[in-house]
């Protein structure tokens, strides 16, 4: 992996890390502050003698060093590499070390360990123990109180002067063994005990955060998995619909082309090209010819339903004006209406309403029903309506024929289903493509017999939203 | 005489076209498939092709690619016979004059259509 990789399993320890370090970089203002109130309260205000100068350098120095721990974080911050967790772990050590330092110069030129502030070094290696391996805390540990130690061995020594806190403890205090002992102990229980409870607190927390990312990296991992597996399927079914629907063509012209040839065949002679042809043979010829028509027409109707069910109408769907699909249904029908001595009227709006949808499926189901109406009307009219709401299109056909019988209106738009009341015409499935063609557009389909208005013939309505699913 | 190219792999469905085109008097030629009525649209210069869409060796829409790119018989007017219900209106064969019929056509109707075409001579 290369340096600019991000480590994103590690984000959040490495942002709870960051976080950190900038809290002891805000808290080391605030030192800089309290040192200051304190030096000051203790020599003007209980009129402890000693050089309050070395503490204003002292807190100089602290303020220019956190400054530049300032910037280090505010660098780290943008640093999306893998090695910022060592880079941040690296800052957090040297500032610890830097601080245990200043803190030993600064009780140097206030008093040595006879100044109670020398169990400061608490803090430090708390926050050692917060931000830093178990190892280092214990290390830095190790350092505080050796720095307190050698502070304590090289001012009794002599090595170093020792500053007197005259008013506040007496100077012979510095000179007792045990007294130096004994804060060099006890020291060392606080900042041990301290260390060893915070490095075991933090370890757990880690534990945790460590626990939590591998089980959400686990989880992130098997989501992809099932993505995956999900995304196969579903190109594995498109692949077999395609394929299906190849089959299906090859199919539907396979079987149609035979019976187109016969048709053909049948044509000649009955067109009188093969020679004179009697009415009779006319007659028997007529008959299988009429059969064969139907039975191109049940074949093309029942490899339609498959089709339709595929959703082979999506690809064909586009913007397209009602008005021009209904006057092109209608090639051919006013004429087979008027030859029936029917009045033929169509109603549509003066502006097209305009749908989304398949114009060649919809001619479909306009042809068949008013097919139907022509067919089951013997006399009176044939009346075609469209209309729209703001919501949704309208189309219907009413007649004054025959109607449908109540009980099988619920049943007219299955396969194969015919009223009761008519002779066989067709494939029997014209109804029910037109239901699965206004379906596939999202609309509704129909029949209400005898028409309300009228109180006989019946009607066919079909409903198809204008803000479909596209 | 007006010369016809027919390129469709139904041979009783060209039987029964070809009888009765030439009774109208055209001169009919024959193509089982798209590479055949391509060496005969060029060898033949006819004035009508009637072709099939679904075929063997090369379909109708193999053959549109091919004839189009020939300038030589791209102007040929071409009528498109299909019993295959979806090639028409889903995949439109891209000539530049061409009408869709489907079949079956009884011979009344494919003479008249052909005749649209063609003067007779």
């Amino acid at each position: 992996m290369s340096n600019k990789e991000p480590v994103a399993g590690y984000i959040p320890e490495l942002k709870a890390l960051k976080a950190r370090l900038n809290v002891f970089v805000k808290m080391r203002w605030l030192v800089v502050l309290g040192i200051v109130a304190v030096a000051m309260a203790a020599k003007y205000l209980f009129n402890i003698s000693f050089s309050i100068y070395p503490v204003f350098v002292i807190c100089l120095f602290l303020l220019a060093y956190n400054l530049w721990m300032f910037m280090w974080n505010r660098r780290l911050a943008q640093d999306d590499t893998e090695l910022v967790i060592k880079r941040a772990q690296a800052s957090g050590y040297i500032q610890v070390l830097l601080d245990l330092a200043v803190l030993t110069v600064l009780l140097h030129f206030t008093g040595g360990i006879t100044n109670p502030f020398v169990f400061v070094y608490v803090i430090h290696t708390t926050a050692a123990s917060i931000l830093l391996t178990k190892r280092r805390a214990y290390e830095l540990t190790t350092i505080a109180v050796a720095m307190a130690a050698l502070l304590a061995f090289l001012e009794i020594s002599g090595i170093i002067g020792h500053v007197n806190l005259v008013g506040f403890v007496p100077v012979t205090l510095y000179h007792q063994a045990n007294f130096v002992w004994s804060v060099i102990v006890t020291l060392a229980v606080l900042t041990y005990t301290s260390t060893y409870i915070t490095t075991a607190v933090a370890g757990e927390l880690r534990l945790q955060h460590l626990k939590m990312d591998l089980l959400r990296d686990q989880l992130l991992k098997e989501d992809e998995l099932e993505l995956q597996r999900i995304s196969a399927e579903v190109t594995r079914l498109k692949d077999e619909k395609t394929s299906f629907i190849r089959l299906l063509n090859v199919v539907t012209h396979d079987l149609q082309a035979p019976l187109v040839a016969v048709q053909s065949c049948i044509s000649y002679v009955l067109d009188g090209y093969a020679g004179e042809v009697v009415e009779e043979q006319k007659s028997w010829l007529q008959r299988g010819s009429r059969r064969i028509d139907s039975l191109l027409l049940l074949i093309t109707d029942l490899l339609d339903i498959p089709r339709i069910e595929l959703g082979q109408l999506k690809p064909e769907m586009a913007e397209l004006s009602l008005n021009d699909v209904i006057t092109n249904s209608l090639a051919g029908l006013d004429i087979l209406a008027e030859k029936k001595g029917l009045k033929f009227l169509v109603e549509l709006p003066v502006k097209s309403p305009v749908i989304f949808g398949s114009s060649r499926r919809l001619q479909q189901v306009v042809t068949n029903l008013t097919n139907n109406a022509i067919n089951y009307t013997e006399n009176g009219e044939i009346k075609l309506v469209l209309s729209e709401t703001d919501d949704d299109v309208r189309f219907e056909v009413i007649d004054t024929g025959i109607g449908v019988p109540p009980k099988d209106i619920p049943r007219l738009f299955d396969e194969f289903y015919r009223g009761s009341n008519v002779e066989s015409k067709g494939s029997g499935l014209g109804l029910s493509i037109a239901r699965r063609i206004i379906t596939a557009h999202g609309g509704k389909i129909w029949a209400e017999s005898p028409v309300p208005e009228t109180g006989r013939g019946s009607k066919f309505v079909f409903i198809i939203p204008k803000n479909q699913n596209k | 005489m007006s010369k016809i190219l027919i390129i469709d792999d139904d041979v009783d469905l060209v039987a029964v076209e070809k009888a009765v085109l030439q009774r109208e008097g055209y001169k009919v030629v024959i193509a089982g498939n798209g590479e055949e009525g391509l060496s005969q649209a060029r060898k033949e210069k006819p004035d009508l092709i009637i072709l099939d869409i679904v075929m063997p060796v090369m379909d109708g829409y193999l053959f549109a690619d091919q004839f189009n790119k020939d300038a030589s018989i791209s102007k040929i007017p071409v009528v498109a016979l299909t019993s295959y219900v979806e090639s028409p209106l889903d995949q439109p064969v891209p000539f530049e004059v061409v009408e869709y019929v489907s079949k079956p056509i009884k011979p009344k109707d494919l003479v008249v259509l052909v005749n649209k075409y063609l003067k007779k001579t």
